[in-house]
């Protein structure tokens, strides 16, 4: 049985936003109405019924989160199908080359979802699990994560991400996002998750019953909507397993205390870090990263030591293979193996210690822009 | 390297409608900081009613209340509005409308029209009435939250360095870059942190909003000191002080050097004069070495992440890799309260760094109180250059953290 890996739990909020606890609590009943009252504004409406909410599921902030509330610049949409949230990009955020890092880009997607689910009335306790997931020891587990990246921002750029989640066949769910540039209107960035249920006690997966999809089914787009609509987009594609020789690598990589989340597992983006580690100062100091694919097979436990491994993804014949999405690059594909303009790596995180998978994963660097 | 901002001069509070809030505001001795944070943090009773109304109507009435006991004459609406508590939810109602309109005029455009903005909806901070303090706000974000479900010291470390350098921005005061001043670039100038003192009262939480209140004095004749304020901005309680000693340096020829007269023009009306935030560790820090050193971690290199935008290591990763160090039932039990770190030199991605603790459970100098842990730090090259000396202290996390104690005596015998 695939095994997949416990996921931070904040992750698991993302995909629980959509829950609802239909009928389970009186208070709740009234804030139905609330979220759609509520123009992606102010969530002053909804505090009333948040507090309730939060003192029967968690210990979690009480009076508190009304300032947390009043500061945050989100909320869900008119029709409370997706959530908008709007971030300030800080100095810490940014990186070596004055932009934001792909791991900033990656804690503010992993925080909108977080919110989304906060603002539907979702208790964050840690688990953000439904009732019925509870009752079942069930919780989400990340399985798949896409990110490209067009453009990215700067120190004290506003950028607004838009989530939302869906359901995927039997076994899955999804959660999208779209980033754009407050002040060009501009789509700078879109992302799409996989998620998959599995049983906490016994870590297998599971299909996703009927009576947690309605839970969530009620806060889901009508219609199916996709960050990544266009045919053969690369969120579906393969990734290959990364075989000898490998071209560049970073072995011995340690989870630091920093590392954990609130449940003490290695935070997704940390492996995102770790990605990183192996890609020669020559492309960093070039390229800037343009799509990161990760496929998360196995979890990382705080004592585990990991290598990361990079190596060429080759392509096959000439083909071009031109990506149609906004801003992007196109790629150009040939027979040689490197391109100046354009590196595609294959990825393999795994223990060092019996050489299992832990993750998989594809990125994609283009040349940096002038600024 | 952060570049340190002034402020403007500072004057004597002047009693206006408002400050009641800041007849603490000689920063040195804050006691209550409720109601400077509200006042900074909520939209000025100029318009309209205070939206802390708004549906924490409990939470309202404290703060209101300690800026009463303060003694200080309350602006009249606040006193009218407590007198009649049966309009609260009209004025809640009436507020959240006016909120929302103000958040949806906010949208279009984010730049605050005036300097004392009221509501600072992006956290990006602005200099607090007509003292010399900026001020921001930081929700802290659930990424932000480590394994002890507490904000990470790092996260505290980062929202220092962004308030000083937002600092800088909104005095005009900062050249190229993040670390220096118009005249300061001209001469290749940039400062240099020497020094680091914090004191952590206590940890926030998911959720939870700080106010960090920041300032500049001087330091000796050629140095500058910035302190930092850390409270919780709801309920005023002070979470963390620190302090941190500056000193100018040639970024060409990396030697210290004595404030040039023009950069002392352009900073010293900005100096505050205050008695530092926290009381100096003057307790000599020591230098461990192979043999004084209980638990030594090698070969810790830098990620692209570790490096700031001049391929330095980031002076708040310094702090990771020092408690990676640190025994892990330490870590795991106690939490830090209190850091001192001497910055000696820097280093960048190629470097391999060793981090080298001691612990020590009792301190005749500094009183230690029952069940917390002094240990000693340093961080250096492999070639024995000393990058950073340190000392921290650990209080219990939990006081059912005396089994822990049993454990970490065992393990260092």
């Amino acid at each position: 049985m695939l095994k997949f890996p416990y996921c931070n739990v904040t992750d698991l909020n993302q995909a629980l936003a959509q829950c609802r606890f239909v009928g389970l609590l009186g208070p709740l009943a009234s804030r139905r109405q609330s979220p759609r009252a509520v123009v992606s504004c102010s969530p002053s409406s909804s505090e009333f019924s948040l507090t309730p909410v939060q003192a029967v599921m968690s210990c979690q902030q009480q009076v508190g989160s009304s300032l947390v509330n009043r500061l945050r610049l989100g909320g869900l949409t008119e029709d409370g199908f997706s959530y908008k949230e709007k971030f300030i990009i800080r100095g810490f955020e940014v990186g070596i080359n004055k932009i934001a890092t792909i791991e900033t880009i990656a804690n503010l997607l992993q925080e909108v979802g977080s919110n989304h689910a906060q603002s539907v009335g979702f208790s964050t306790d840690g688990f953000g699990t439904s009732p019925t997931m509870r009752k079942l020891h069930l919780i989400w587990v990340t399985a798949r994560m896409h990110i490209e990246v067009y453009k990215y921002p700067a120190w004290r750029d506003v950028i607004e991400i838009e989530t939302w989640c869906q359901n995927e066949g039997r076994i899955g769910t999804r959660r999208d996002w779209i980033l754009n540039d407050v002040a060009t209107g501009e789509v700078f960035g879109r992302a799409t998750s996989k998620w998959v249920m599995m049983n906490q006690d016994t870590r297998r997966m599971q299909k996703v019953s009927d009576d947690v999809k309605e839970e969530y089914l009620i806060f889901c787009p009508r219609e199916p909507r996709l960050a990544f609509s266009e045919k053969n987009n690369k969120s579906l594609k393969r990734i290959a397993k990364l075989e000898d020789p490998v071209r560049y690598s970073k072995l011995g990589l340690k989870p630091r205390r920093a590392d954990l989340d609130m449940n003490q597992h290695v935070n997704n983006v940390t492996y995102i870090g770790w990605v990183l580690e192996s890609i020669p100062k020559e492309i960093i100091d070039t390229h800037e990263l343009q799509a990161i694919t990760l496929d998360y097979r196995r979890e990382c436990q705080q004592y585990n030591v990991v290598d990361s491994l990079t190596g060429l993804e080759l392509t096959e014949g000439s083909k071009m293979v031109s990506v149609g999405t906004n801003g992007s690059a196109t790629a150009t594909a040939t027979t040689r193996e490197d391109d100046h303009d354009c590196h595609r790596f294959l990825h393999l995180l795994r223990l060092s210690s019996d050489g299992r998978e832990i993750n998989r994963g594809r990125t994609e660097w283009r040349k940096k822009p002038t600024r | 390297m952060v570049a340190t901002a002034v402020t403007s001069a500072f004057f004597p509070v002047t009693s206006s409608p408002d400050s009641s809030d800041s007849k603490n505001k000689k920063l040195g001795s804050i006691k209550s900081k409720p109601s400077v944070s509200s006042g900074s943090l909520q939209v000025k009773a100029n318009a309209q009613a205070p939206p802390k109304i708004n549906g924490t109507v409990a939470v309202t009435t404290s703060v209101e209340g300690s800026k009463n006991d303060d003694g200080a004459s309350s602006p009249p609406p606040r006193t009218f509005i407590n007198q009649l508590p049966d309009w609260s939810m009209l004025l809640a109602a009436i507020t959240t409308i006016f909120l929302a309109a103000e958040k949806q005029w906010m949208m279009l455009d984010w730049k605050p029209r005036r300097p004392d903005m009221v509501i600072d909806p992006f956290g990006i901070g602005k200099i607090v009435q007509d003292g010399l303090v900026f001020s921001q706000n930081f929700s802290i974000r659930s990424y932000e939250i480590g394994a002890d479900q507490t904000a990470s010291i790092e996260t505290l470390m980062n929202h220092l360095q962004e308030t000083a350098i937002n600092h800088c921005r909104s005095a005009g005061l900062l050249g190229e870059g993040f670390g220096a001043t118009p005249e300061m670039c001209k001469k290749n100038l940039i400062w240099v942190v020497t020094r680091m003192q914090v004191v952590v009262d206590r940890y926030p939480t998911w959720g939870d909003v700080v106010q960090v209140d920041t300032w500049v004095s001087a330091s000796g004749k050629n140095g500058m000191r910035r302190d930092w304020l850390v409270s919780n901005s709801e309920t005023g309680e002070i979470l963390t002080r620190a302090t941190s000693v500056w000193v100018m340096m040639n970024k060409l020829t990396r030697r210290l050097s004595k404030i040039p007269e023009e950069v002392r023009g352009e900073i010293e009306p900005f100096f505050m004069n205050s008695d530092p935030v926290l009381a100096e560790d003057s307790q000599k820090l020591v230098k461990l070495d192979d043999s004084t050193a209980e638990h030594v971690c090698k070969g810790l290199t830098p990620k692209w992440s570790d490096l700031d935008v001049n391929q330095h290591v980031n002076n708040v990763k310094y702090i990771g890799w020092i408690l990676e160090s640190a025994p892990l039932p330490i870590l795991e039990s106690h939490e830090l309260s209190a850091m001192t770190l001497e910055y000696r030199r820097e280093c960048g991605r190629d470097s391999v760094l060793q981090s080298l603790t001691t612990v020590s459970d009792s301190n005749t100098e500094n009183a230690v109180n029952v069940g917390e842990f002094n240990c000693q730090h340093l961080l250096r090259l492999e070639d024995g250059a000393e990058i950073v000396r340190g000392r921290t202290r650990w209080r219990p996390k939990h006081a059912e953290s005396s089994a822990n104690m049993d454990q970490i005596t065992a393990e260092r015998t």
